[in-house]
């Protein structure tokens, strides 16, 4: 044994003239190390209150509280985590399972108070030493307690569905459902976002206990549609999803229509109750014009409540845009019949080929009915009003859309242009590469929008459908005039647009006059947007009603307008599109029984 | 140690092998085991047994017991795997090859309800003192049930549910589905 060995037990002794460690001097000198599990910190940018730090939290020390500051909205609870500092054990689950990857921790590890309520602090809001610590906890790349990876949904491919108008996508199945179903993290972030407030946590969870049954009744409590929903639904819902600020959101969408198509049509009423859904048990009649989406639901929801209900429409099917408007490839006529034969099977009449105001009026309706719900649509098109589009080879998408799905023949020519960059031009675009295929056998369309790719309205899916089917699609030009020879269209020229809104968000496109381009085609198909036909509104009852800009009738919260007996909803009042209608159709079914209540 | 591997090959079935630079990790069968530690410890050098541990695999009824050994000559780690029956959930005692595995083997029975029969002291407390639950480690422990039981709650704290939050915040006049009217309604 040497000297030092002896000695250097005695150095612990320079500490006797030291201060003690204390609450005023606590150790500062020893950081954690890089990757140490210390206290929390949390990105409010990126947090959106989603809870699952809470949910894997196994010593309950985290609490969802509202934060000053932190708005409610689509996407964002404005809840943020509050943590117990006396029951958390720093495990770092929080941090691995966190979807927006907000949450991680610091390397601080002393916090020294006399004051225990403090150790309760809400990381990010409260004011803390460590907040800006690069160094701590996060999670590495190789732990993934989330699969940020969709299930694969099998698609035909190109080639096997560019002259056919078969349904692309092949939908999940059960193995697939269950793999999707199992991502949820079930926040329910999402239900605030649908304009239905479908409870899509719940459905899925259904899904994930293989009772689709439940998951069925789940889908009618808020939405009659499932089938058409759960192909061609705008899916905001998805938008929302926690999972897609570091992966691929949900398939919302396509587990909606998992359920729906795993429960065959004969056996509906058996499963939602409705088998012993007798004659209308009041004797109270709504009419509803238009057997489209916002028209349908509340045809179903005031069937529920026992209410004789007959829908007028004007052409001769029924499901409105989504038969006539959306084509057969997204959604088939079969699975739109689904839907309906059960809404009719409620005891729902439905009669074909009838427009109102020309075969039956609205004040027949309102003189023979309790109530009217009107739910016309948006099936005008809207025009460019550039030179040219008088030719007769110029038209509106909505139109031909409807004669393809009436069956009607179009003359499609060898090479058109569409002018348009939504998802009714991409419809339109695609619709008609598949008839110039049957009659040509090649397609040669160029779709073109006043967007530029990025800012496009179209669903990115239907933009690279459409191009995988050969058209082309450039987009970023604003249509200037289209050249017409002889009566015969020759192309359309276009400028170069620069931007579409202007600062405050409002239409207003800019132009450089100087970049021009010559698209050749023989036909042009407008797909700029479309307008309603409010002609079965006599002057009359026009002068009752308040009519806001673009002549849109004004209504209430419930859809209830000025005259007390008209609710007016779907794409005319919200949206467009198929689940605001539904959406619409739901609160004004309830708003239509109330008042009919109150009058009985 | 590539020769290693081999020699270990000509005398029992290697299930499964897994390496990097200096690290290997081997699966072998439940009877080889003994055998394959005093050969590694007695003939290949792997002198140190570094540490013991387990994993509960409760859907398939299974531990994976790993058996971490250092050579000090080649620096080398090397994992010994094997699966032992979760039912059972007993296996042979290695104190007399390592005199401080009776350490590990007290911890696993404690914290996975693993016996080693003839393992000194196996049945005392490891950190756990008075502990009546089942071992912690199993899967099927609830770690939250059990914090929720065992530690009160301070008072004042309260929390929200994101989808029902929203709801009061964002759409508070929200139609609830309707219930089927019938006649006596």
């Amino acid at each position: 044994m040497n000297l030092k060995d002896i000695l250097s037990p005695f150095s612990v002794w320079k500490r006797a003239v030291k201060k003690p460690w204390t609450i005023k001097e606590p150790i500062n000198d020893r950081p954690g190390a890089e990757n140490y599990r210390g206290f929390h910190k949390n990105d409010f940018d990126k947090c959106i209150g989603c809870g699952s730090c809470e949910e894997i939290c196994q010593n309950n020390a985290i609490d969802l509280v509202p934060v000053e500051g932190q708005e409610t909205k689509d996407g964002d609870s404005g809840l943020r985590p509050k943590i117990d500092y006396g029951r958390c054990c720093w495990c770092a689950l929080c941090v691995d399972v966190c979807p927006t990857g907000s949450l991680t921790m610091s390397n601080e590890y002393t916090w020294v108070t006399d004051d225990p309520e403090e150790y309760r602090f809400i990381p990010g809001a409260d004011e803390t030493k460590w907040q800006e610590e690069k160094k701590g906890y996060k999670r590495s790349e190789d732990i993934q307690l989330i699969n940020y990876d969709r299930a694969e949904m099998l698609e035909f491919e190109p080639k096997d569905r560019d002259k056919s108008f078969i349904e692309i996508i092949k939908g999940y199945n059960k193995e697939q459902a269950m793999a999707e179903a199992d991502r949820c993290l079930e926040c329910g972030i999402c239900t605030a976002t649908c304009p239905a407030h479908m409870d899509i946590p719940a459905y899925i969870a259904a899904i994930r206990d293989d009772d689709i049954e439940n998951a069925f009744r789940i889908l009618y409590e808020t939405n009659p549609l499932p089938e058409i929903c759960g192909r061609i639904c705008t899916h905001n819902c998805e938008t929302a999803c926690a999972l897609q600020n570091q992966g691929e959101p949900l398939a919302i969408r396509w587990l909606k229509r998992y359920i729906a198509d795993q429960i065959s049509p004969e056996r509906y009423k058996e499963v939602l109750g409705t088998e012993h859904l007798a004659d209308p048990i009041l004797n109270k009649k709504v009419a509803i014009i238009g057997a489209g989406p916002a028209g349908l639901s509340a045809a179903y929801y005031l069937a529920i409540l026992g209410y004789k209900i007959k829908i007028f429409e004007a052409l001769p099917d029924a499901g409105g845009m989504t038969r006539y408007g959306i084509p057969e490839y997204r959604l088939p006529y079969d699975k739109i019949e689904e839907d309906i034969d059960y809404i009719k099977a409620l005891g729902v009449e439905i009669q074909f080929n009838t427009k109102i105001g020309k075969d039956v009026s609205l004040d027949e309706l309102h003189n023979d009915y309790d109530a009217v719900f009107a739910g016309t649509g948006l099936h005008l098109g809207r025009s460019t009003k550039i030179p040219g589009v008088d030719n007769k080879r110029v038209y509106f998408a909505t139109d031909l859309l409807r004669e393809v799905s009436l069956g009607n023949e179009i003359d499609v020519a060898e090479t058109i242009i569409v002018i348009g960059g939504g998802n009714v031009a991409m419809d339109i675009t695609r619709t008609l590469a598949r008839l110039q295929n049957q009659k040509y056998g090649k397609v040669q369309i160029i779709t073109t929008s006043l967007e530029s790719e990025d800012i496009m309205p179209a669903d990115r899916e239907e933009v690279v459908g459409a191009r995988e089917e050969k058209a082309i699609i450039n987009p970023g030009w604003g249509p200037k005039e289209i050249e017409i020879k002889n009566g015969k269209i020759k192309g359309l020229h276009v400028v170069k647009c620069t931007s579409v809104f202007d600062n405050e968000g409002r239409f207003n496109p800019k132009f450089d006059q100087n970049q021009k381009k010559f698209f050749a085609g023989e036909m042009v198909v407008e797909s700029i947007g479309q307008g309603m036909d409010l002609s079965y509104l006599s002057e009359d009852i026009k002068s009752s009603l308040k009519l806001g800009p673009r002549g849109r009738v004004q209504v209430n919260e419930n859809f209830q307008s000025d005259l007390k007996w008209l609710f007016v909803g779907g794409d005319i009042i919200q949206g467009p599109d198929v689940i605001h209608g539904i959406a619409n159709g739901h609160v004004a079914a309830k708003a239509i029984d109330d008042y009919i209540s109150k009058n009985m | 140690m590539k020769k290693i591997i081999n020699r270990i090959k000509e005398k029992i079935e290697i299930v499964s092998l897994k390496q990097r630079d200096d690290l290997y990790f081997i699966n072998v069968k439940e009877e080889h085991i003994i055998f394959l530690l005093s050969y590694l410890k007695e003939q290949e050098g792997f002198t140190h047994l570094a540490f013991l541990q387990a994993v509960d695999y409760d859907k398939y009824n299974m531990f994976q017991l790993t058996y971490m050994l250092y050579n000090y000559d080649i620096k080398v780690n090397f994992g010994i795997k094997v699966i032992i029956d979760r039912e059972k959930s007993e296996m042979t005692s290695i104190h007399k090859l390592w005199a401080h595995a009776w350490q590990y083997q007290r911890e696993l029975h404690e914290l996975f309800g693993i016996n080693f029969p003839g393992s000194p002291r196996v049945d005392e407390s490891f950190v756990l003192e008075g502990w009546e639950e089942i071992p912690p480690m199993r899967r099927d422990f609830d770690t939250k049930e059990y914090s929720e039981k065992t530690f009160y709650q301070r008072p004042g704290r309260s929390t929200n549910d994101p989808k029902e939050y929203m709801k009061e915040k964002l759409y508070k006049n929200f139609v609830e589905p309707p219930k089927i009217r019938r006649e006596d309604d």
